[in-house]
Parts: structure tokens; C-alpha cells; sequence
């Protein structure tokens, strides 16, 4: 049993390709167009579109596809319900009714509803985690750190926020090794979670998240405490050891962006919303 | 429990770019009422091969038969299998998770369906065997508890639902040496008196050479040695290339040795130490 295996989100994979290689400012900007873009998507020509692109992405990054993908699987069942829920409860006036169940009916507005808003939830998650994958968590931290120093003029603390952002996105992982290690020590004597009704098996969760928070809490403040036995006290006149810059690659992929950019904009406005 | 091991394998996160083998083709018998000690340098994959005795992992390959049940079976009863190979983990933080003491050790049986007298008259059995005395720890609160107790704890929680065969991974990492010495008498009554089959996963050689009669070191995934402790210690130069050190009575008798005093081949505890030591001195073979 391994829990971990189908956690991507906030994983780095180490390698040497040209987006390995950007520097983590474009790769968050890039990041924040692409996401913008998806809100606005509204046809499957569009997603078409944007699925080419991000296969690319995902090949030139030298991802698996299979493994950039796995980190889906857990979300499946909140994807399906999401699909049903709009199938059966979005409809616009003209809606064209597919088929009737008891006192539900999907029409094809609902049906194009679910289709869309399955499909961006799919590209937004796999979008941030291609960023997370080919970033590690350094340059995403100095990255991040750079980008919100403006927000600092209107009080904002952006320097440990960033450093909460990051450390929230590690835990991820460490939360799952420990939940993988709760759920073992509760199999080795004898609780099967996958045995009972809907409530024996809600019941059986308790157990298992108590000791989880309580890990979590002395995770935390052992983290607290290395942090303060090295003197940090926040972002304020800290400074870096490698200096951010830009290069050759960066600005190839502003000029990809840039284009891609527009190719999107253009399909969003010219193909009518099919929902 | 006989537990036979046939040419496991076992990779890591299979399937990612993150894929490690851990386990390559290993092959094992454990037989009824041996206390097996699993030594190996650290990220060997004593841990993994042990979570597959209890079923916690599946072999992705090669077959692991415990009491001629074949753990990849889908209709076999894994539940019960459990109860009959208890494993106590190595950080017993991740194990207790019940409030009071008597709750977390009440918690295998009562999977069992076993009505409140059962239950009871098993919680006390074992807190009396790892000796905590139970009218004042019963309601303990557990995070209120020292290391070793609980270490104790997590023990007789395992206890409690009465295992054939108990597998220990390295529960004595952290405790101090009265606490160690405690633990281990636990553990040596449990094999004697009870006649329960012991696989010791430990990073002390001292404790395997005193305890265990057959020893198994795993080496990078692959077992490199499997015969008495006996045999296997003697092999100093290979344990020492893995990684591996010899038991300190060892160190010590090997060192006496190059000063004149002679020794039977492996010495394992000192009260053989002590018995060489003396012959030698009533030999007159040194001078003082």
C-alpha cells in the first residue's frame, strides 16, 4: 500500500530540459496567463487548443505523461460528481432535454455545463502541477518572493506569506507519508477501511486523523523551532545567494506565451460558448 | 505461521519516474516458534520485506505464504491474518491514537467483535505482561507517557490481539538503556513462555547477537546472509563491507585475543565472554 505514489502536486522531478532550465518568475507568470486563459474557455475547439499545448509542455518538460497525469486519480470521484451535478442541475431556458431519471433531467446545456467545468478543473490542476514538477521549491520561494515585492508598500507581508504558501505545499507530501503510516499501524490490527456500511466506514476515518494533526502540530513546531535556532525573523533586509535572471530561454518563452496568448484569445472570442 | 517468502520483489512508487526496487527476488522460510533477528544497513529494505509477512504490502512479484495463505489471494481473510502476525511499528507515535491507554490497547480486540469481558480480561493479561500495572495506567493519558512506556504501550496493543508470530521493528531505537533492558526481558518471556514466533528487526547487533538464533541480513534489497547468528557473525569482513558492525562483545574478545587470551570462534554475550575470559585466566595462558 502506498499512498504517495499518486501525489504530484507539489512534487519537484529533477531534470535538465529548457523549462527545468526558465527562470521560476516566467514560469509563474506563464503559469498565471494560462490559468486566466482557462477561465475564459468556453468551446471545445478552445480546449482542443489548449490540450496540444500543454501535452507539449508536458513532453518538452520531459514528464511522463502517465505520472503527470496519476496525480488525477485521487480526484476522480469529485470529478464525476462535479460532471453529474451539472449534467442534471444546469440547464438554460431553450435546453434541449437527452433523457429523464425519476426527477432529474440532463439536457444538453447541463451535459456541455459538466464537460467544460470537468475539463478546467482537469487543466487548471494539471497546468500548476507542470509548474511544480519543473520547479523546485527554492526557486519557486525566490521566484514567488520577487514577483509580490510590490505588495509590500501596501503592507502586505509578502515575504512569509510566500514562505507559508511553500511550506503549506511541502506538507502535502509529508502529510500523506504520515497518513500512509497511521493507516498502516490501524491494518496491522485488524481495521479494514474497506469493509462496512457508509457510516462503520465514516467512523473508522476518526481514529486515524487524530494522531494525524497531532503529527502535523509537532511537525510544525519542530519546523518553528529549526527556523528560530536559525535566526529567521522574517523577509525584512534578507538577501539572496543566487541572484534571479533572466535569459535566452525566458525570453523565447514570452515570445511562445506571448503567442500562444493570443491564439487563445482569438478562439475565445471568435467561436461562440457552447455552453 | 510458517511464512514462506518465494522470489519477492518489490518496487517503490512503481510506474513514476520516482520508481526504486527495494526488494530483488528474496527468498525466505520462517518456521513456527524461531526467533528470527533482521539485520541490514539503513534503506535496506528490512521494513518493506517485513510489511510483507502482515499483508500490509502485496508482492508485485513472487508469492509470500503465511500458514498456507497466499497474500495476494483476493478471498483471503487478511483481516485475521493480521491478528495472527502483529507487527509493533517503529515509532509508536504512529501507532497510539486512542486517548487513555486502556482504550489504545482495547482497540485490536475489539475489531475482533469480542464482547467487554473478553476484552477486559485480555487488556489486563497483557499490560501484566509488559509490565505496566493496571489500575494505575489504564486510564493513563497516552501522550502523557514516557518513550518507553510508550513503547509498552504499542506492544501490548499488538499483544492484546493474541499473534502467533510478532514482528518488532527496531522498538528499542531511542530508549534508554534501563528501558532497552526492560523491553527485551518483555520479548524473551513472550518466546519462551508463549512460544511466539519473533522476527527482531533491529540496528543493534548487540541485541540480535544476544537474542535471536538465526539472522538475515538484508543488503540493498537482496538477502546476504541467512543461517544461525552464529554462522553469521563470523563473517566480520562481509558485515563490516556492508556496513554492518559486530556485536561489542565481539570488538572486545578480538582485541583480548591479539593480546594472548584465546576465544571460541564467535563469543555472542558476555556470559560466554565471561566463561572464556576465566578459563583463560585459570589456564595461567596471560599473566594478569
Amino acid at each position: 500500500m502506498e499512498l504517495t505514489k499518486n501525489i504530484t502536486l507539489g512534487v519537484y522531478l529533477p531534470g535538465e530540459t529548457a523549462i527545468h532550465h526558465m527562470d521560476p518568475r516566467t514560469k509563474i507568470i506563464a503559469t498565471v496567463i494560462l490559468i486566466t486563459l482557462l477561465l475564459f474557455v468556453k468551446s471545445y475547439e478552445a480546449y482542443l487548443v489548449f490540450l496540444i499545448f500543454t501535452a507539449a509542455v508536458i513532453i518538452g518538460a520531459g514528464i511522463p505523461l502517465s505520472y503527470a497525469l496519476c496525480g488525477l486519480k485521487p480526484m476522480l470521484p469529485v470529478l464525476v460528481l462535479m460532471w453529474v451535478f451539472q449534467l442534471f442541475l444546469y440547464a438554460t431556458p431553450d435546453a434541449e432535454v437527452i433523457f429523464s431519471l425519476w426527477i432529474l433531467t440532463a439536457t444538453d446545456s447541463g451535459l456541455h455545463m459538466g464537460n467544460m467545468i470537468t475539463l478546467r478543473v482537469i487543466f487548471l490542476f494539471t497546468v500548476t502541477t507542470i509548474l511544480t514538477l519543473t520547479t523546485s521549491i527554492v526557486s519557486l520561494t525566490d521566484g514567488l518572493e520577487i514577483l509580490l515585492k510590490p505588495l509590500q508598500k501596501i503592507g502586505l507581508p509578502s515575504q512569509e506569506l510566500v514562505m507559508t504558501m511553500v511550506i503549506a505545499l511541502r506538507f502535502v507530501l509529508i502529510l500523506a507519508e504520515e497518513l500512509d503510516k497511521i493507516l498502516k499501524a490501524q491494518m496491522a490490527r485488524g481495521v479494514a477501511f474497506d469493509r462496512g456500511n457508509f457510516i462503520q466506514k465514516t467512523r473508522k476515518i476518526f481514529p486515524v486523523f487524530l494522531p494525524l494533526f497531532i503529527n502535523a502540530f509537532k511537525r510544525a513546531e519542530e519546523l518553528i523551532v529549526a527556523m528560530e535556532s536559525r535566526s529567521y525573523s522574517g523577509g525584512r533586509g534578507r538577501t539572496k545567494m543566487k541572484t534571479l535572471r533572466m535569459g535566452r530561454v525566458d525570453m523565447a518563452a514570452g515570445g511562445i506565451m506571448i503567442l500562444f496568448a493570443a491564439l487563445m484569445v482569438f478562439l475565445i472570442v471568435s467561436i461562440p460558448s457552447q455552453i | 505461521m510458517p511464512i514462506e517468502v518465494t522470489e519477492l520483489s518489490y518496487s517503490y512508487k512503481r510506474g513514476t519516474p520516482f520508481e526504486k526496487k527495494v526488494l530483488h527476488e528474496v527468498s525466505l522460510r520462517i518456521k513456527d516458534g524461531e526467533f528470527v533477528g533482521l539485520i541490514g544497513p539503513t534503506q535496506a529494505g528490512k521494513t518493506t520485506l517485513a510489511q510483507h509477512f502482515n499483508a500490509l504490502y502485496t508482492p508485485q512479484q513472487g508469492r509470500i505464504i503465511v500458514n498456507g495463505c497466499d497474500t495476494t489471494d483476493k478471498k483471503a481473510d487478511l483481516i485475521s491474518l493480521r491478528h495472527d502476525v502483529g507487527y509493533v511499528f517503529q515509532n509508536p507515535d504512529y501507532q497510539l491514537f486512542a486517548p487513555t491507554v486502556g482504550e489504545d490497547i482495547a482497540f485490536g480486540p475489539k475489531q475482533q467483535n469480542l464482547n467487554s469481558t473478553e476484552v477486559e480480561s485480555r487488556v489486563r493479561k497483557v499490560m501484566d505482561q509488559v509490565g505496566l500495572d493496571y489500575n494505575s495506567f489504564y486510564k493513563r493519558d497516552i501522550f502523557a507517557l514516557s518513550g518507553g512506556q510508550k513503547r509498552r504501550v504499542a506492544i501490548a496493543g499488538v499483544l492484546a490481539c493474541k499473534p502467533k508470530t510478532l514482528i518488532l521493528d527496531d522498538i528499542t531505537a531511542g530508549l534508554d538503556p534501563r528501558g532497552r533492558e526492560e523491553i527485551l526481558k518483555v520479548i524473551r518471556k513472550l518466546h519462551c513462555e508463549e512460544n511466539i514466533t519473533i522476527i527482531f528487526i533491529s540496528n543493534s547487533m548487540d541485541e540480535v547477537a544476544e537474542l535471536a538464533e538465526r539472522i538475515i541480513v538484508i543488503d540493498r534489497g537482496r538477502i546476504a546472509f541467512n543461517d544461525s547468528t552464529r554462522l553469521v557473525f563470523k563473517q566480520s569482513a562481509q558485515l563490516k563491507a556492508i556496513g554492518l558492525e559486530l556485536p561489542e562483545v565481539m570488538t572486545i574478545t578480538d582485541r583480548l585475543s591479539s593480546c594472548g587470551y584465546s576465544f571460541p570462534t564467535t563469543v555472542l554475550n558476555l556470559t560466554e565472554a565471561l566463561q572464556a575470559i576465566s578459563k583463560n585466566l585459570a589456564e595461567g595462558r596471560v599473566n594478569d
